[in-house]
């Protein structure tokens, strides 16, 4: 059984740490930060959706979904979409990535961050017009270092070392 | 697997059954904003709720670009002092000559009984935020309607055209650059004369559209707004041609330009409000 389930999923630290990845993504980025800045709220929604599923899932995903479309000047649904059929992926491979350590946790969240992101593009592309480059791919691999920062702090915190297998 | 307080047997929706029914809302939100953006209250909504945060979360920056200045070197400072003394100087001429056009220009108006240009009110702003540039390139101002702001609007900065306010909220507003998708501007070659029809490219890039092959256009040549649209004032530079290459199979003319104004540097821009509207508010 995962630490983090047992003792890491009080509202408090949810609505905390997803009202930070809001604020994160707040700030003025630009440039090639703004091109490589990770989905912060992405990233945050995935995490709690695989450690307190009963809690955070489709309805959270959905709404930082159109938050995130506001942020972009985009059609509303288009990260809604995506961040809904990342939260399914995650669902789906629920038991298999808690079974890994934060860097092959990280390394299997690639291609479901890659997925989310195509779906980005796809409804954006379907509802607006091509996309200006493929550029609209780098935040997949930030976030999935962020993943692994993430999911490592959390283990560090609850006091389990990285050999520890769970 | 089975944790104490889990029911053993399912009694809400699957999650593909949860999945889908969400995707259905996803789609028709899609379409409801595509079709017939009556999803406007929402984005305000965002916009209040959010317009504070980024205010306070620009501070930061601004600390740090403030504790920047303050280092800057005595030398740089003087230097940056003489160089602004002397394009005042030449600019006071200009204004001079602009005066004498402009009484000379009225004069002959009045004679030719022509209608007086629209004067023009301008309201600083500074850019709050901006989003990716996947779709559409897009910035947020930090002013909004309670500055008289109004969707359409061009917005400058000291250089040449940034873009056209397309959303407006109480207290920002969302501008679309000159460089973005499907944007068109009405502009004509300053060296000719040749009107034109400059369409955002993506990627910090325009395109002159529908040139035929035989026009006298070159790397170099800067463009301007025409004014013909009746949005944009004429004559405010807009972008210059950077490459002009022939096609076989198509009768135009490929102009790629590079727009003038720093779309993705400058941080404090122009909105230009014709005067008008504002006097009938």
């Amino acid at each position: 059984m995962n630490v983090a389930t047992r003792t890491a999923g009080s509202w408090h630290r949810i609505l905390g740490s997803l009202a930070l990845a809001v604020l994160l993504e707040q700030l003025p980025w630009a440039g090639w930060a703004l091109a490589l800045r990770p989905d912060f709220v992405l990233v945050g929604v995935l995490f709690w959706t695989l450690h307190q599923p009963a809690r955070i899932g489709f309805a959270t995903a959905f709404f930082f979904g159109l938050l995130a479309d506001f942020q972009d000047g985009a059609v509303f649904g288009q990260h809604a979409i995506a961040y809904v059929i990342g939260v399914y992926l995650v669902l789906f491979l629920r038991l298999r990535l808690l079974q890994f350590d934060p860097f092959r946790q990280a390394v299997q969240l690639f291609p479901i961050l890659l997925t989310v992101q195509l779906a980005v593009l796809l409804v954006g592309w379907l509802a607006v017009n091509p996309p200006a480059s493929l550029s609209i791919l780098l935040p997949v691999m930030s976030s999935a270092v962020l993943w692994y920062l993430v999911a490592l702090f959390v283990r560090l915190w609850h006091g389990k070392s990285l050999l520890d297998q769970a | 697997m089975a944790t104490p307080g889990q029911l053993m047997f399912a009694r809400r929706l699957g999650p593909t059954a949860r999945l889908l029914i969400w995707l259905l809302i996803g789609v028709s939100c899609v379409v409801v904003d595509v079709r017939y953006h009556a999803l406007d209250g929402l984005r305000s909504g965002f916009s209040l709720l959010l317009q504070p945060v980024r205010e306070v979360l620009r501070a930061p920056s601004d600390v740090a670009a403030e504790l920047g200045g303050f280092f800057a070197r005595h030398r740089l400072l003087q230097k940056e002092r003489d160089a602004l003394l002397a394009e005042r100087a030449r600019l006071l001429v200009n204004v001079n000559v602009a005066k004498e056009l402009l009484r000379e220009n009225a004069e002959l108006r009045t004679l030719l009984q022509l209608q007086s240009r629209p004067g023009q009110q301008m309201v600083h702003a500074a850019q709050l935020y901006q989003g990716h540039d996947w779709f559409a390139q897009r910035i947020t101002l930090d002013q909004g309607g309670r500055a008289g702001l109004r969707s359409g609007l061009p917005v400058v900065d000291a250089v040449g055209l940034v873009g056209q306010v397309t959303q407006v909220y109480p207290g920002s507003s969302e501008v679309t650059l000159v460089s973005s998708r499907q944007q068109l501007t009405p502009v004509f070659v300053e060296r000719t004369g040749q009107r034109g029809l400059a369409a955002g490219s993506g990627q910090n890039q325009l395109e002159l559209r529908y040139m035929p092959a035989q026009t006298d256009i070159r790397p170099g040549d800067r463009l301007l707004t025409s004014g013909i649209d009746r949005v944009y004032p004429a004559g405010i530079p807009v972008a210059r041609v950077s490459r002009v290459s022939r096609s076989q199979s198509s009768p135009y003319l490929r102009v790629e330009c590079l727009p003038l104004a720093g779309l993705d540097r400058s941080r404090a821009v122009l909105v230009l409000i014709a005067e008008p509207q504002v006097t009938t508010r």
